[in-house]
């Protein structure tokens, strides 16, 4: 195992912690009374403090990694998602009817911290970047991350909707509800953060065939039908599918709430593929022990992205 | 000064007496006519649907009391003067102030919290202050009242949620649609209960607002009535309701049919024409006209009238808990306002003291710069400034003393003689020795009577 940097676990740890009460108190404060009461000053407190620490270790790891790439194993790419969270969490918590998102962002926020502590803990691994296409590697983790962030707001905004909606339906406790966000608000924000998503994500795909190609023989015949691009496939065509919604009546409301959920669920999914099950192009197949500590990312002998993984 | 207040409210006069008192928005004649009447007195005219109210700060023992306010109110609007006085109520300093703050805060409302009220009193405030009849009390109290009823309001939410059928229909609406400046609502149906909801929808500003009904001269007129027109919306036959039905997004029904006029059957075709689109129905008909079954459906949400009322319900319930709360910083506000009203007062009489004492001052200085003037003896410049001294004590002293004379059975004499040794710190004296055994005087009684002869002439 390689550890990251104790003092960035521990303090992921700490945010995980802090983000996890917060969480509790956001979501009792929904159920108790209304949107507007969820943003407390000790909430919007801790999650400035989350996304300050996390740009932080963010930009400290890129300082000390000695290149241009500011994502250079997975947990960077996590960092940069938790502080793009937080940063959206700030956001709307600005807006009065918005306020009640921040319920439904918070757990999303608490998952990636602490997926953090695992990529810092115990899957460390940085990023082969000892290739000849660094700036495609840099486009292809860019559109990853930065689209992964963009579909896990869009399935915040889903959540809401079927909350919301389930409200609405059922005709309970209509009389706090007119704080909420409006369905109409929730469908537009799901299908705007679906498409930044999308086309992200096609800029990821895209880079990384791009750079795949060049080793395409090292993959064998079969790499294209493996779990994990499947996976990867099947959610860029979910999100094809969400920013058309519009256009394909029969999937607006609340069928395009559960897509943006399954669209993340299907993201998080083909990550899980990625580390839990390594294939021969994938970075669990370097033994543990030609693994180098995080100060000699440069050297390091994975390379891990996205869909597509190569050595 | 003294806070005083007259009215009359839904509570205590009948609607008929409140059509006779009403002032509408335009309460400036009478505070100009107030302003002659009482011209040392500051007034606000608080008049709404339901109450006509007087706030009065005069000076203590001067114009209007309560009679005086009965009395103006019955001449200015020819109501007899026992009519108004029986159905009236009046009350003085910190109920006075308790009763304003409530009415701001919604909670002499006929509605419990409603926010209106507390428009009305701005805008009366906002006449009185135009008008120079608020002075530096009322000002004190109106503003104070307002700034708490905002308090109040945001911390109890007093004021959240609907409490008649057509607010919390278009509160519903506005929870399934952002923006209404493309959207269409239709109304089936001429009732006046559709007519209510009708006018709360129309407040969103859609872009389209039909009429439909089996008699479609009544829908013309409903539609005149809301002030309708072409192209914003107006009547339209009932044989195009399905058409409507596609394009509308906020479907109001109120019609008298005994059978469900929207059922799934007719919906469904009616769904996939409209994409899909969501569609908000409020069916306020008993018996209902949209079928149960048509909620169930994507992207449609059914509310039948009993959904309304008990959100209604909910909000009343949920208002009744946080009038507690109101009252508790409403009585917080009030103290710390009639506090600062007192200090304010405290600062007039501080000033008047001051100017008493310096006019006493200027008459006795001047009289022995007189005698001196005359005189070049050092000896009788000795005399004539401890005259002085003693002129002026006994004169500083004169009115104070007087009121503590045993003859005045009336005169809260154990009271003047604590604010005396307060104010003199004169504790650390002796008490007096009573006059005889047994006998247990009062210290005020005990205090020495100014003696006129000394008075008069000021020697020791």
């Amino acid at each position: 195992m390689t550890l990251a940097n104790p003092i960035t676990t521990l303090t992921l740890i700490a945010l995980t912690a802090l983000s996890i009460l917060t969480t509790i108190g956001a979501l009792w404060r929904l159920r108790r009374s209304d949107g507007q009461s969820v943003a407390t000053g000790w909430h919007r407190m801790i999650v400035a403090v989350t996304a300050l620490t996390t740009l932080g270790l963010f930009t400290q790891r890129w300082w000390a990694g000695g290149n241009w790439q500011p994502v250079t194993a997975h947990m960077d790419g996590l960092l940069l998602m938790a502080c793009l969270l937080a940063c959206a969490i700030l956001f709307i918590q600005t807006r009065p009817r918005l306020m009640g998102l921040s319920a439904f962002a918070l757990p999303v926020l608490t998952f990636v911290l602490g997926w953090g502590i695992c990529a810092s803990a115990w899957t460390y691994h940085p990023f082969d970047l000892r290739d000849l296409h660094p700036v495609w590697r840099g486009v292809h983790l860019a559109g990853v991350y930065l689209g992964t962030a963009s579909c896990g707001i869009a399935a915040i905004a889903g959540g809401m909707y079927l909350y919301i909606q389930a409200r609405l339906k059922h005709k309970s406790r209509l009389d706090g509800l007119g704080r909420l966000a409006s369905l109409e608000t929730l469908e537009y924000m799901i299908v705007r953060t679906a498409t930044l998503g999308f086309v992200l994500l096609t800029l990821g795909l895209v880079s990384g065939v791009i750079v795949v190609s060049e080793d395409i023989h090292h993959l064998g015949n079969g790499w294209w039908y493996e779990p994990k691009i499947l996976l990867a496939v099947l959610a860029w065509l979910v999100y094809a599918l969400l920013m058309n919604v519009r256009y394909a009546s029969s999937f607006r409301g609340r069928r395009a709430a559960w897509l943006s959920i399954i669209g993340l669920a299907l993201l998080l999914a083909t990550y899980g593929v990625v580390i839990s099950f390594p294939s021969r192009n994938s970075s669990a197949d370097t033994p543990e022990a030609d693994l180098k500590p995080f100060d000699e990312v440069a050297a390091a002998a994975e390379i891990v992205y996205f869909g597509v993984e190569s050595r | 000064m003294r806070v005083l207040f007259v009215g009359i409210n839904h509570r205590t006069a009948p609607v008929e007496l409140r059509e006779k008192l009403a002032m509408g928005d335009d309460t400036q004649p009478h505070l100009e006519a107030f302003r002659q009447q009482f011209p040392g007195a500051e007034c606000v005219i608080v008049s709404t649907c339901n109450r006509v109210e007087l706030y009065v700060a005069r000076p203590i023992h001067d114009q209007p009391k309560a009679d005086d306010l009965h009395r103006f109110l019955a001449d200015r609007f020819g109501v007899p003067v026992g009519e108004v006085a029986s159905a009236s109520i009046h009350r003085e300093q910190d109920q006075a102030l308790s009763h304003l703050f409530r009415v701001c805060c919604g909670l002499d409302s006929m509605v419990l919290g409603e926010p209106q009220v507390l428009g009305q009193v701005k805008r009366a405030y906002a006449s009185a202050t135009a008008a120079g009849v608020a002075g530096p009390v009322l000002h004190k109290i109106f503003q104070q009242a307002i700034a708490t009823a905002k308090q109040a309001r945001t911390a109890t939410g007093i004021d959240a949620g609907r409490v008649s059928v057509g607010s919390v229909a278009a509160d519903l609406a506005r929870q399934v649609f952002a923006d209404f400046s493309g959207k269409a609502v239709l109304g089936i149906g001429a009732g006046e209960v559709a007519k209510l909801t009708l006018r709360h929808m129309l407040d969103l500003e859609p872009k389209h607002l039909w009429l439909v009904n089996r008699t479609a001269q009544r829908a013309a007129d409903l539609a005149q009535r809301l002030g309708l027109a072409h192209p914003r919306g107006g009547g339209r036959p009932w044989d195009q309701l399905d058409e409507l039905l596609t394009q509308a997004d906020i479907v109001v029904t109120s019609t008298a049919s005994t059978q469900p006029i929207l059922t799934p059957d007719r919906f469904k075709p009616i769904l996939r024409r409209r994409r899909y689109r969501p569609l908000f129905v409020i069916d306020l008909a008993v018996p209902r006209d949209a079928d149960p079954a048509i909620g169930s459906m994507t992207n449609l949400y059914l509310y039948n009238i009993d959904d309304l009322q008990s959100v209604v319900a909910q909000s009343l319930g949920q208002r009744s808990d946080q009038a507690q709360a109101c009252e508790h910083y409403i009585s917080q506000a009030v103290a710390a306002c009639l506090n600062q009203i007192t200090h304010q007062d405290l600062g007039h009489l501080i000033r008047k003291l001051r100017t008493k004492l310096h006019d006493i001052g200027q008459a006795e200085q001047k009289r022995t710069l007189k005698k001196l003037a005359s005189t070049h003896d050092p000896e009788a410049l000795d005399d004539a400034l401890g005259e002085h001294t003693q002129r002026l004590i006994n004169k500083i002293l004169h009115l104070p003393l007087s009121q503590l004379d045993q003859r005045n059975g009336d005169a809260p004499l154990g009271f003047y003689a604590a604010a005396l040794r307060r104010l003199f710190d004169l504790d650390d004296e002796a008490p007096a020795e009573p006059d005889a055994p047994g006998d247990t005087p009062n210290r005020a009684a005990s205090l020495p009577t100014p003696d006129p002869a000394t008075r008069s002439h000021g020697d020791p």
